[in-house]
């Protein structure tokens, strides 16, 4: 078990090392919600109103920096295509490493990451717009729970596919439409009803209500009904990663 | 086999190996053995085999049929086992750009679960010529620097099998003459069996106590490189004419005393004799050829090259036909 937990932590720490020498990625990801809140948060705020009449700003601030954690996982995900392609992945599948441990240090990694991320860009937020974070223990649930969902989702496409333009094709089909119906950029209960049991089926929808509830004390869902969906989201996205790593992988 | 290799298991036995991508037949029925310490390298042309092999013996790829042990280990059943055992430098490259080499050991040292693995890192740089280099990314790294790292990761943990698939494709002659000494001093030192993969004749023949001719997915021949030399029995005469037509010779070359088989290349224009005693009954060849313009001729020792066109009966590389060494 504590072998285990080493072999982790071994490749967790060079997920991590990948993650912070990438500076046009910590760029990107930082300038991205801060320009989305500036050029469009600002102007729509006095266009929009929401149903409860609190301030759109907020919204979409909250609903934008996840937007970047499933971003940022589905990228965790591509980090496996970019392991095949350098050959780094065969030194790793032929070291006495389980398979499990693998794939828990890539999630592990991307996870750290994105909450790194996220704290950095809710004290910049902070300073122009309603976000904070009234409840961490949500906020981090959230993060936790949608980054090992999207690196997940990844690592099932990777298996499949060879190339890293295949894999963002893909990727972007399937989850842009997650997105536009996750209640990132309007609430969930304005949409007609039609689309609305559309959001209800989306899991990611209750990753953004429970992370707005962090960083704003509003959602639309019951709490427990979100944290427990995301409880088991997050240990189904694990298993499944795992399985799909192990038999992806096999030749 | 001898006695000792009764009481001491083979580092690597092979029975009946089979494997198949999809409609490719990659490898047909492979057996073979090497012994524990032994320095074994598999020679084959290009598609013959050994990655595969190679891939098989790493448990990276699961055979269809046969039997595969490495280090006494089954590579199916007993997979972990045979990963601690094992340390193995891959044809492609296979480090993280982003990495030092300093890193790529400690991650190393760390799945390998070695206590002094900052002792090792830094006696493995120092033994490759990296020590200067060590903090750098390997980004920068030339092919050779990058080679001579991913050799010292497979030898961080002390491996009982060092497996290298072609060790020296695409390096220039020096880093390919330092690599070479590397593995030579590396197997001095004893203890370590080395299986290597090589479609280059050079470099079987430099290092290999034994070696294994692969060809189509089966092993046609094996043994020391003398000895499958000298099996042949006899020299080498190459005769090139200035017309194809030349080697229509080729049956009355047989008929000469001495003359043990007469190979047509009519693409190249030639003709490969092997013959005992090629000095002496050199001018009775060519002789025999008269009637047609001679071009070129060559008397040799048989080299590689002529032990796998004896066991195949086809050039190893058709495009560069009768080098001669």
């Amino acid at each position: 078990m504590s072998r285990a937990l080493g072999d982790t932590l071994a490749i967790l720490q060079r997920e991590l090392l990948r993650y912070r020498r990438d500076r046009a990625y910590w760029v990107g990801q930082i300038a991205f919600p801060l320009a989305v809140v500036a050029f469009i948060g600002f102007g729509l705020n006095d266009v929009v109103r929401l149903p409860t009449g609190a301030d759109y700003l907020g919204h979409l601030a909250s609903g934008i920096l996840a937007l970047l954690v499933g971003s940022a996982g589905v990228g965790g995900g591509m980090t496996l295509i970019q392991d095949r392609e350098s050959g780094f992945l065969r030194a790793l599948l032929v070291a006495p490493v389980s398979r499990t441990s693998l794939v828990l240090g890539k999630l592990l990694a991307r996870a750290l990451a994105s909450v790194a991320l996220v704290a950095l860009l809710v004290a910049l937020l902070a300073v122009f717009t309603p976000v904070g974070i009234p409840h961490p223990a949500a906020a981090l649930l959230a993060v936790v729970a949608i980054t090992v969902a999207f690196v997940a989702l990844g690592v099932v496409l990777g298996t499949w596919l060879r190339s890293v333009e295949a894999y963002r094709l893909l990727a972007g089909l399937v989850t842009v439409p997650l997105y536009l119906l996750s209640g990132i950029f309007y609430p969930v209960s304005t949409l007609p009803a039609a689309t609305r049991w559309l959001s209800y089926a989306n899991p990611l929808t209750y990753g953004v209500d429970l992370f707005r509830y962090g960083l704003l004390g509003v959602n639309e869902f019951p709490v427990a009904v979100s944290a427990s969906l995301l409880g088991v989201l997050t240990l189904a996205s694990t298993i499944g990663a795992v399985v799909a790593f192990d038999r992806g992988l096999r030749e | 086999m001898d006695a000792s290799a009764t009481t001491q298991p083979a580092a690597i036995r092979v029975e009946g190996l089979a494997k198949r991508y999809r409609a490719v037949v990659a490898l047909d029925g492979l057996d073979l053995s090497v012994e524990q310490g032994a320095f074994y390298g598999l020679l084959g042309p290009n598609g013959a085999g050994k990655t595969t092999t190679v891939s098989v013996l790493a448990t990276l790829a699961r055979p269809d049929a046969g039997r595969v042990q490495v280090a006494g280990h089954d590579v199916v059943s007993e997979q972990a086992e045979v990963r601690r055992a094992i340390g193995i430098v891959f044809q492609e490259p296979s480090l993280d750009r982003e990495l030092t080499a300093r890193e790529h050991l400690d991650l190393q040292g760390r799945l390998y679960h070695l206590d002094d693995r900052r002792r090792r890192t830094g006696e493995a740089l120092e033994r490759v010529g990296l020590a200067a280099d060590a903090d750098r990314p390997v980004r920068g790294f030339s092919g050779g620097m990058k080679r001579r790292l991913e050799i010292a990761r497979g030898l961080l943990h002390r491996p009982r099998v060092l497996f290298l698939d072609e060790p020296t494709l695409g390096l220039d002659v020096n880093a390919r003459a330092g690599i070479w000494e590397q593995l030579r001093e590396l197997h001095a030192a004893g203890g370590t069996t080395v299986f290597l993969t090589t479609h280059s004749m050079d470099e079987a023949d430099a290092l290999c106590e034994r070696i294994g001719i692969l060809d189509a997915g089966r092993l046609v021949a094996e043994g020391a490189p003398e000895a499958l030399k000298s099996a042949l029995g006899g020299d080498v005469v190459e005769i090139g004419f200035e017309q194809p037509d030349g080697c229509a010779a080729a049956e009355l070359l047989a008929r000469i005393e001495g003359v043990l088989s007469v190979t047509r290349e009519p693409e190249a224009a030639r003709l490969r004799i092997t013959v005992r005693d090629g000095s002496r009954r050199l001018a009775a060849l060519l002789e025999a050829v008269r009637p047609h313009v001679v071009s070129e001729v060559a008397l040799h020792r048989p080299d590689l090259e002529h032990v796998f066109l004896h066991h195949t009966g086809h050039p190893f590389e058709p495009e560069r036909l009768g080098g001669g060494g």
